[in-house]
């Protein structure tokens, strides 16, 4: 049985090579409380999504030890995979099913009884504006829509760790401001969310910790505070510009002329 | 209802509910499929070849034709639900869920199982309204057209698992699947053919699947029943724990 103390997400010297001989991951370690708000950045390539899909099961590291919640992720996965909910990066809806079909179907996935996953389901679909297209085919939906459905359906078995894979990249202002008001609510009733955006201010406003990784390794992680201290500058964005050589780009610079 | 009586339950239906809401395609293409070669090889065909073996010739045929309904809708539908799942991302939702590999497997293959099944079925209920056929070994019947059917679904999901392009799945079907049916006598018997076509019938495994049908409806065969049906349920289940030991590695679903 998990300890009462356990941490949300305990990973430690995750690694994963892939057949064809890319090592994504080598050695990374984090740790994740419960109730914590913890961003992932890197550039592209970095190694994110491979370590959420060790953490959920699409991807099997080759090494190292991942537990979610206390539960080992690869022997307990039952159990593990129980407690997370994916937003993934691409839109991966079934486009046989409706907007009802896929939260109710997912609920299912994860053992919900019937009367509970038809609840469920109207009440994200009222929380995410879809009810008025509960029976439309996901086929159907804007961009827009699509992403709040792949919200909804990663909350529908409420999770207690929330993963986010860069869930607003190409949403318009408007509906990535009504995401993160969201995502910040249930962060604060207790929800643990592991983030990865490419948005800096984004990330930023609602990290209370932020790891960057790079190349397949923790660079560094630490509140955006500790990370701008880190590497000398004044701001998360700069340390991030450190973090993949660019300090040249930083605004403080073109702000002030010097690369203008 | 337990936990996993539910996740298996909604694993299942899903996969009836994907070919349910496409059914012109998936089940009335082939059912009139099928019903355009009991048409053809009953009037056309049957008014020249009146009996086989002491058979009427349609009644001949339809065991075939019904165990070949089966099995190709089973195995159409599997892989293409599969690979389509693949293609789209969609199967990361089963993947990331608690469902065990086992759970995963047996949904997949128990979707175009029934589909197969409700194919095979209709064309048996209009076949016995049209035809005088019959069935003479229900003990050998229900066996065996089962294990066809959870044969060709597991071949199915097996084909749609190592799929990479749709390209893949039609080949199996085109070239594979397709030829050993036609040449695993659903039209004729094999003692009819001059050598070394009969002897050459006789390593088609389909073969024995539609002797096994055909004997379970009009009581003829040509081989060895228990033996058959020994090895079609040997066979169906290794090609069952294939597919469980791919599931359980990932290959080529979880990267």
């Amino acid at each position: 049985m998990p300890a009462e103390d356990a941490k949300a997400l305990e990973i430690v010297d995750l690694q994963k090579r892939y057949p064809n001989g890319v090592e994504a991951l080598r050695g990374v370690s984090i740790t994740i409380e419960p109730g914590d708000f913890f961003g992932l950045l890197g550039p592209n390539g970095a190694g994110k999504s491979t370590l959420i899909h060790c953490a959920t099961g699409l991807a099997q590291p080759t090494g190292g030890e991942i537990r979610v919640f206390g539960q080992n992720a690869i022997a307990d996965y039952g159990e593990a995979r129980t407690a997370v909910g994916l937003a993934p990066q691409e839109v991966n809806l079934d486009q046989f099913l409706t907007c009802e079909e896929t939260l109710e179907f997912h609920g299912g996935y994860f053992g919900m009884a019937k009367r509970d996953r038809q609840e469920r389901a109207a009440e994200l679909l009222e929380t995410f504006s879809l009810t008025a297209k509960a029976r439309d085919s996901t086929r159907a939906l804007s961009g827009g829509m699509k992403r709040r459905l792949i919200l909804a359906r990663a909350l529908m078995h409420r999770p207690r760790l929330l993963i986010l894979d860069e869930p607003t990249a190409g949403v318009d202002i408007e509906l990535r401001l009504e995401l993160w008001h969201y995502v910040q609510k249930i962060n604060a009733e207790g929800v643990t969310i592991l983030l990865t955006t490419h948005y800096l201010e984004e990330a930023d406003q609602l990290c209370g910790r932020i790891a960057f990784i790079a190349d397949g390794q923790i660079a560094a992680q630490g509140t955006s505070e500790e990370l701008a201290a880190r590497y000398d500058v004044v701001n998360l964005e700069d340390a991030y510009l450190a973090l993949v050589g660019r300090r040249e780009l930083s605004r403080s610079h073109v702000e002030g002329g010097i690369t203008a | 209802m337990s936990t996993w009586q539910i996740r298996f339950l909604s694993l299942w239906r899903r996969e009836i509910s994907r070919f349910m809401k496409i059914k012109k395609q998936t089940l009335g293409g082939p059912l009139l499929e099928t019903f355009l070669y009991i048409s053809v090889f009953g009037a056309a065909l049957g008014s020249r070849i009146k009996e086989l073996h002491g058979i009427e010739y349609i009644v001949f045929v339809i065991p075939g034709l019904i165990m070949m309904a089966f099995a190709t809708n089973a195995f159409t539908n599997n892989s293409s639900s599969i690979l389509q799942q693949k293609f789209l991302g969609a199967i990361h939702d089963q993947l990331s869920s608690p469902a065990s590999p086992r759970e995963l497997l047996l949904a997949f293959c128990l979707g175009g199982f029934v589909r197969g099944l409700i194919v095979a079925t209709l064309t048996f209920i209009v076949s016995i309204v049209l035809t005088n056929l019959t069935v003479d070994h229900v003990l050998v019947l229900l066996p065996a057209i089962f294990l066809v059917g959870f044969f060709f679904a597991n071949l199915g999901v097996l084909i749609g698992v190592r799929a990479e392009q749709f390209d893949d799945v039609a080949f199996a079907q085109t070239f594979i699947l397709q030829p050993l049916i036609f040449l695993g006598g659903v039209f004729y018997s094999a003692s009819l053919l001059p050598q070394p076509f009969e002897t050459l019938t006789k390593f088609n495994p389909v073969y024995y699947m539609i002797s096994l049908v055909r004997y379970g409806f009009v009581g003829f065969t040509e081989v060895n029943i228990p033996l058959a049906l020994g090895a079609l349920t040997a066979a169906t289940v290794a090609l069952f724990l294939v597919n469980l030991r791919l599931f359980q590695s990932g290959y080529k679903l979880r990267s």
